[in-house]
């Protein structure tokens, strides 16, 4: 029984780039192993929302939420840092609005289109509920609060 | 079937009671388990198909059926992870395994030149593999599915019952062997690691499960191990099986010796390297060291090398007779199962990349993937074993009827287009998470696709009926003809 030449030649070369993928991918971490029949993820301080999904829509927001706070969200100009808004709003005019809802109050301001924010300033921010859904607004607030 | 002894039928008188036969309740006849097991792997082909159009209906009108059973506060519930579970159940356990199962104790007499050993017992295991099935599929329309994937699902008593019939059968496997393992044919090899791989799983799936009866384990664990035998099963058992019959049935079916033993020889190999390696990619979570699971993913993208050896050995045996790959006969059905082979080894390969199963995993695009897998690559080799097989054991002179053809054409439309459709489905349906879409929106955006693979996938069951009423006429009606006994003789053995 004779094994084919190419054939052989054909695993070498496999086993050979296998091994150079298998090298270049030792280190990372695999995300969390969605259980069958489990109610999800445990959910962050936003829900269940995905700060991936919300890093996402921050780019596909119109305008993008960077021409305005900057390319690292850290501001510009007139428009304030979006670093550290899981401590509390930096902005005078959104003090009122967090102490009256301080666990939704972020969500209230990017949406912008519910009773709790009428009458506020907004200073040129877009009301970003005309645009996303409720849940995608949370995924952006789950990603906001990571910024240290 | 015994007469009794003190009764000389030639010297009966006309007034005489003939002597009464004693017929054995359980069958003893040489291809008698061959039979049966290709009997009840039709029955479960159309009962897996029938459910998988129920799954699929379920995808998309989002409703459940629950009521109380009086008893011990059970309810039966059918939900849609409860009919996914049942889908995939009957489709391996039912319908393909008895079909692998048939494959085994039709080819291991043949290829040994041995007659087959305890036929009686290989006849009462295919009772209780199927009725433990059967129990074990209205269990998970009453019992909580816990962390478990589909098939690790079933109360650990009904996985240990299956796991005894398999014992059987791989017990009755290897005293045939015997001794011919080393030069048997490459199909014996691809099945005697297959039946030890089955085994295995089964054995251990039930051990965890008596364990966990008593010392419970954490939800994690749990779901971690049915997800490695989730992956195993069908890389060891299904995928080996699908190469013992296509490299028995392809040469058979076009008239040709197999064009290279080496090369089966080194398919085989990459395969028993590569297969159970694969099944820790299924491991992905921070709590495996991450290499584990690249290993997983290398080996999955390498099982490509088996599959490519295997087109290549299995395509050159066909040359100058590719007429009979358009013709309806068991060539057709196995050449086609080769080319889906390739792709969903191909597919499963490409869905191992990090960046891809990031994607669409846990997406549509996984059911598109098992259909192709489990309906186009090894359930077109089931197919074509059973066209192969059946008349033989029946002996019947049976030539390719409409029935077969539209057996085999329907499910290869059937198969394609709703793999097609569901894969389509969740790519979009990955596109549709990665940007935050609401659930809803997700359902509503998906439904076309869910609505085109619910349409094709009843061309699978169709399919199934055919390849049923098939059998039942080849059973029924088909002219009585004698083919080579197998253990008569070596020479007998090669022609058959």
């Amino acid at each position: 029984m004779r094994l084919p030449a190419w054939a052989v030649g054909l695993t070498v070369f496999a086993l050979l780039v296998g091994g150079v993928y298998f090298a270049s991918n030792l280190a990372g971490e695999s995300p969390p192993f969605a259980i069958p029949g489990a109610s999800g993820p445990a959910p962050g301080p936003s829900g269940g929302a995905d700060p991936a999904v919300g890093e996402a829509l921050i780019s596909q927001a119109t305008p993008p939420c960077t021409s305005c706070h900057g390319p690292d969200l850290a501001g510009s100009g007139n428009f304030p840092s979006l670093h550290g808004v899981a401590e509390g709003p930096k902005s005078e005019n959104l003090q009122d609005l967090a102490a009256a809802n301080p666990d939704t109050w972020i969500h209230l301001w990017i949406d912008g289109t519910t009773p709790e924010t009428e009458g506020i300033d907004r200073g040129g921010m877009p009301m970003f509920g005309e645009q996303f859904t409720p849940e995608q607004i949370d995924s952006i607030v789950a990603y906001l609060e990571t910024l240290p | 079937m015994t007469v009794n002894p003190k009764v000389n039928p030639k010297k009966l008188r006309p007034y005489d009671t003939p002597p009464k036969r004693r017929r054995s309740p359980i069958p003893g006849a040489p291809d008698s388990a061959a039979n049966g097991f290709l009997a009840a792997a039709a029955v479960w082909f159309s009962l897996a198909s029938g459910l998988g159009v129920l799954a699929i209906l379920l995808r998309i009108g989002h409703f459940n059926i629950t009521f109380p059973l009086g008893l011990f506060e059970l309810a039966f519930q059918l939900d849609e992870r409860r009919v996914d579970t049942a889908f995939v159940n009957a489709t391996v356990y039912g319908w393909l395994t008895n079909a692998g199962f048939a494959a085994i104790v039709f080819m291991t007499p043949r290829l040994t030149g041995r007659r087959l050993v305890g036929v009686p017992g290989l006849n009462i295991a295919n009772a209780i593999w199927n009725l433990t099935l059967l129990g074990g599929l209205a269990a998970l329309t009453v019992f909580d599915l816990g962390p478990n994937q589909p098939l690790t699902a079933m109360p650990w008593l009904m996985t240990g019952g299956l796991a005894f019939a398999a014992l059987i059968v791989t017990g009755s496997v290897l005293a045939t062997i015997g001794s011919s393992l080393r030069t048997a044919y490459v199909s014996v090899w691809f099945a005697c690691i297959a039946l030890l791989g089955l085994l295995g799983m089964l054995g251990l799936v039930a051990t965890v499960g008596i364990v966990d009866w008593f010392i419970h384990f954490d939800e994690l664990p749990l779901a971690l191990f049915s997800a490695f035998v989730e992956r195993a099963i069908p890389a060891l058992w299904l995928l080996g099986m699908a190469y013992a019959m296509l490299h028995y049935v392809v040469p058979r079916a076009v008239g040709h010796p197999l064009a290279s033993g080496g090369l089966a020889i080194l398919t085989w190999l990459a395969w028993l390297v590569l297969a159970p390696a694969s099944a820790l990619a299924a491991l992905a979570d921070p709590s495996i060291p991450f290499f584990v699971v690249t290993i997983g993913a290398v080996a999955t993208m390498l099982l490509l090398l088996p599959a490519s050896f295997a087109v290549v050995n299995l395509t050159s045996t066909v040359r100058g007779r590719w007429s009979v790959l358009l013709g309806p006969g068991p060539a057709a059905a196995a050449f086609v199962s080769v080319v889906f082979l390739l792709a969903s080894t191909l597919l499963a390969g490409i869905r191992s990349l990090e960046d891809v199963a990031t994607f669409v995993g846990g997406t549509e695009w996984d059911n598109g993937l098992f259909i192709w897998t489990m309906y186009g690559a090894f359930t077109l080799a089931a197919l074509a074993i059973a066209q192969h097989a059946f008349p033989r054991t029946l002996k019947r002179a049976w030539s390719p009827t409409l029935l077969s053809a539209a057996a085999m054409w329907l499910v290869f439309v059937g198969v394609t287009v709703a793999g097609v459709a569901l894969m389509g489905g969740g790519i979009a349906e990955g596109s549709f998470l990665a940007q935050g879409t609401a659930p809803e929106d997700i359902d509503a955006g998906i439904l076309g696709y869910q609505a085109v693979a619910f349409g094709a996938f009843g061309l699978v069951a169709l399919g199934a009926l055919a390849h049923l009423a098939d059998m039942f006429l080849l059973f029924t009606s088909a002219r009585p003809v004698e083919y080579a006994i197998p253990g008569a003789s070596a020479a007998a053995v090669a022609s058959h």
